[in-house]
């Protein structure tokens, strides 16, 4: 029982590796407009879909608008259904963006997190998908190829459980994993197929002849059971965010079992046993940090990571543990909180501190921006920092990693 | 539910007392005609005199041998030569002049309306006389389920409620209705706090992806085998032409198999009568007000469905609830083309509040809206063309029209005659398109139109000019 299935091996960037995960997850729908650098996804999924490789209806339209319109449409009908998109495109899908969780569809979309216009920019960054953090989408970043292809199968496991039924974004970051090339491993189908079992998409909303319903309805106003109607759904979707905290686990346990691929769940711990200064991370720059900590652990310092995967729901009281015993933290951040002068990670961790009976000193640093490399000389100059901080050399201001470069 | 008839109707004003009837009528008849033109009231005007196949019948009444009766089935009074003693008192019972002596046999006849195909209404060159349907459309959906609760709030007068309950009866419960943000849904369609007034699946799209979100249901239904299922949309012209026309395009550009009905009141009427892209030239909306500087609207309306027309959708057409027999023929043919591809179909609705028309003079405008050649009606398909399917010879000019209504109550003449020539100028492009266009079947040409030589200079709409007393 619980037999681990070992896959095809093959050597995909990610981007392909996002297409895979969608494939075998098998959405019956599958809506594309191409935008850098989410293109050459749709391209491998448009061509699955040529060879029939992959049994979807591919629907190419006019915009980002409406890829995500007709998903709302599709699933609303039944469907299971995929998209991607990046930046601009997801500043145009917004309006129906907004619309998804509040109507509590269960669909993935993957964000090829890139920086966003202006200034005019074709490379990663996460300032897209960190613009839409509050909307109620659920955000899952990943570090390596291989770990965006197990997300998305995962990603409809949580995004479909009845206690969530909230959509899901997949996000990897632009140029370094959507062109970067790794070893993947491809789980069997017949192994997904068992993990996702039958979809469970439209059973609260639906628009079918034969279970007739007003979907959305004007709600809330100022009169009868207006105001309590719309907490109820805002509640709703708060208590769906909060579930997705158990049920992401217990998807992750599961595929794990099934794979053998046990990735963090929520957040990942490394080094941080005895670690007396931590550096938070989150999406592809996490490798070129843990192999900053291997070398400063090599010169004795003891310092630790902890890398965020699920950015929504944001786990709080897990970062606060992991986080609790450190006496300085330095948070990398891959976007800009313009209205606080910060990165928005750093914000996110400083709130989620506030439940420690101890303040530790925390700083932000902003880097990686429009495609620029963090390397490990960057990771090594924010763990030096930190130590001084820990030490009492305090910062106002976010440091810029790549001002000088 | 009560059985209506069909009927010969007479509209006086557009009759200009040729007689072309009457020949018509003896010779289908091979005697004195049953229909009679007669001056009216006042000179130069003329009134009918026909047998309106009364429902109570003093003809009937008054026969002593029971040689005339009525037929429930179709309404026509019959009349049956050998029961008949020739006494003539129904000459006398009837008010209408509808039956009369046949002075070459020396007996009663009246108007059978030619088993539905009555020989006056073919020859009639002004649409004086009209054959009018209703009474099928009647005894064919009056019993069919309303599936709209009673009781919406639309506004006094607005047609948007008649084109709802009378596509919905006849499209049915196999359908997903989307009701994008405006008056269709402002009026309580889709419902509000959980409670809705429509008992097929409804939603409310965003204003901006109505035709989007339909295409992912029909693409998906149709996956699954469910192809029987009518996908559609009653939207509004400003979603439907502004902000969500990309998905319209789009949709139409990919052959989605949509109904996707447009009820165009011109403008942004359930938010309170903003200016759209279909706002007519000098219209006062609140976003186009009338003051020193400013007259109305400074720019042309797009012509959507002509646009549609360009998309080579399976389906375009126009219609007007002043006309419910064309728009419910064209509903059949929209619901049809909806299974093949993208179908559209634009109606023209007034907003009695925005535009401000009292309620009861809806309808009048509807009617002057087409017989000025404002609204032409027409319909496509992408491989027949381009058809009228009324006339737009003889139109009204289009004073008659903006008189009726309020919105346009400050127009100058120069802002009137500029309108005047954008509709002269659409009518005889569209004149073109009909003339290029393929007979829409071989015993069938169009009726207007289709003798303009391909690339000849179209002509002015011959004007009808009315008399004035």
């Amino acid at each position: 029982m619980n037999k681990v299935s070992t896959g095809k091996v093959i050597v995909c960037d990610g981007n392909e590796a996002a297409a895979w995960g969608a494939c075998l997850s098998r959405p019956d729908m599958v809506a594309v407009y191409p935008i850098t650098p989410q293109s050459s996804l749709v391209e491998y999924l448009a061509q699955f879909i040529a060879d029939g490789r992959m049994d979807a209806d591919l629907m190419d339209v006019e915009g980002e608008h409406t890829v995500l319109s007709v998903l709302h449409g599709a699933v609303l009908a039944g469907a299971r259904t995929y998209s991607a998109t990046s930046a601009q495109g997801l500043a145009f899908m917004f309006e129906p963006y907004f619309r998804t969780p509040g109507l509590r569809l269960p669909m993935v979309v993957s964000l090829v997190t890139r920086d966003a216009v202006s200034p005019t920019c074709v490379w990663g960054g996460q300032q897209d998908a960190m613009t839409v953090k509050e909307v109620g989408w659920i955000h899952m970043y990943c570090e390596t190829q291989q770990e965006i292809l197990d997300t998305i199968p995962i990603a409809y496991k949580v995004a479909e459980n009845p206690d969530v039924m909230l959509p899901v974004n997949v996000n990897h970051d632009g140029n370094y994993l959507s062109y970067g090339v790794a070893r993947v491993e491809l789980p069997d189908q017949a192994v997904v197929d068992a993990f996702l079992g039958e979809k469970q998409v439209n059973w609260h909303a639906c628009l079918d002849p034969e279970r007739p319903m007003a979907v959305d309805p004007l709600t809330g106003g100022a009169g009868g059971i207006g105001p309590s109607m719309f907490v109820k759904y805002r509640k709703g979707l708060c208590s769906g965010m909060s579930e997705a905290l158990r049920v992401i686990e217990e998807a992750h346990a599961d595929w794990g079992k099934r794979t053998g691929r046990y990735w963090s769940p929520l957040i990942e711990e490394y080094r941080m046993e005895d670690a007396e200064v931590a550096l938070v991370t989150i999406g592809s720059m996490t490798g070129a940090a843990k192999d900053a900590v291997d070398e400063a652990r090599l010169d004795g310092k003891k310092i630790g990571l902890v890398k965020i995967k699920t950015f929504r729901p944001f786990p709080a009281a897990r970062i606060a543990q992991a986080l609790s015993k450190v006496k300085a933290i330095g948070v990398v951040d891959r976007s800009v909180n313009f209205g606080w002068n910060c990165g928005p990670v750093y914000q996110e961790v400083l709130a989620a501190l506030y439940a420690l009976p101890v303040r530790i000193p925390m700083m932000s640093f902003i880097g990686g921006l429009a495609g620029a490399d963090i390397t490990v000389e960057h990771f090594a100059g924010v763990v030096d920092r930190t130590f001084r901080l820990a030490g009492g050399e305090m910062a106002t201001q976010p440091v810029w990693l790549n001002e000088n470069d | 539910m009560g059985v209506a008839f069909d009927s010969i109707g007479f509209k006086a004003s557009l009759c200009d007392g040729c007689g072309d009837c009457m020949t018509a009528c003896s010779k289908a008849k091979g005697g004195a005609s049953r229909i009679s033109i007669v001056p009216g009231a006042k000179a130069g005007t003329f009134e009918t005199a026909i047998c309106r196949q009364c429902g109570d019948p003093k003809c009937v009444q008054v026969c002593p041998s029971g040689a005339l009766d009525k037929d429930n089935g179709n309404g026509i009074i019959g009349w049956d030569a050998s029961k008949c003693v020739d006494c003539l008192l129904c000459t006398a019972g009837c008010a209408y002049g509808g039956i009369a002596v046949d002075e070459t046999v020396a007996r009663v006849a009246k108007c059978d309306q030619c088993d539905g195909d009555p020989a006056c209404v073919k020859v009639c060159p002004t649409g004086a006389l009209e054959f009018r349907k209703a009474g099928t459309i009647f005894n064919e959906y009056g019993g069919k389920e309303d599936l709209f609760v009673p009781g919406l709030s639309g506004c006094q007068g607005c047609n948007s409620e008649l084109i709802m309950r009378h596509a919905m009866r006849k499209i049915g419960r196999n359908s997903v209705l989307a009701t994008p943000p405006g008056c269709i849904p402002g009026m309580g369609s889709v419902g509000y706090n959980g409670k809705t007034g429509t008992k097929v699946p409804v939603f409310h799209p965003l204003l901006t992806n109505t035709a989007s979100m339909l295409s992912g249901i029909r693409r998906y239904y149709d996956r699954i085998g469910r192809k029987d299922i009518v996908v559609m949309a009653l939207a509004g012209d400003g979603g439907t032409s502004d902000c969500g026309f990309h998905a319209v395009s789009g949709a139409a550009e990919r052959g989605e198999k949509v109904l996707y009905v447009c009820v165009d009141n011109e403008g942004y009427m359930n938010t309170g009568m903003q200016r759209s892209g279909t706002t007519p030239y000098g219209s006062w909306t609140s976003t186009t007000p009338v003051g020193e500087h400013m007259k109305g609207k400074t720019q042309d309306a797009k012509n959507l469905p002509l646009i549609m027309t360009a998309h080579k959708c399976r389906y375009v057409a126009t219609a007007s609830t002043g006309y419910m027999e064309d728009l419910y023929e064209k509903l059949d043919r929209a619901i049809e083309a909806s299974f093949e591809g993208f179908s559209y179909l634009h109606i023209y609705s007034p907003c009695p509040t925005g535009w401000r028309i009292p309620a009861s003079k809806v309808i009048e405008a509807c009617r002057m809206s087409v017989d000025s050649n404002f609204n032409p009606l027409w319909e496509y398909t992408n491989t027949r063309g381009l058809r009228f399917t009324h006339s737009p010879d003889n139109a009204y000019p289009i004073t008659e029209y903006v008189k009726m209504i309020g919105k346009y109550r400050h127009l100058s003449p120069d802002q009137l005659a500029h309108i005047q020539a954008k509709v002269d100028e659409q009518v005889a492009l569209l004149k073109l398109m009909a003339a290029e266009s393929p007979p829409p079947q071989a015993a069938h040409r169009a009726p207007a139109g289709s003798s303009t030589p391909a690339g000849a200079e179209s002509s002015q709409p011959a004007r009808r000019e009315i008399a004035r007393n």
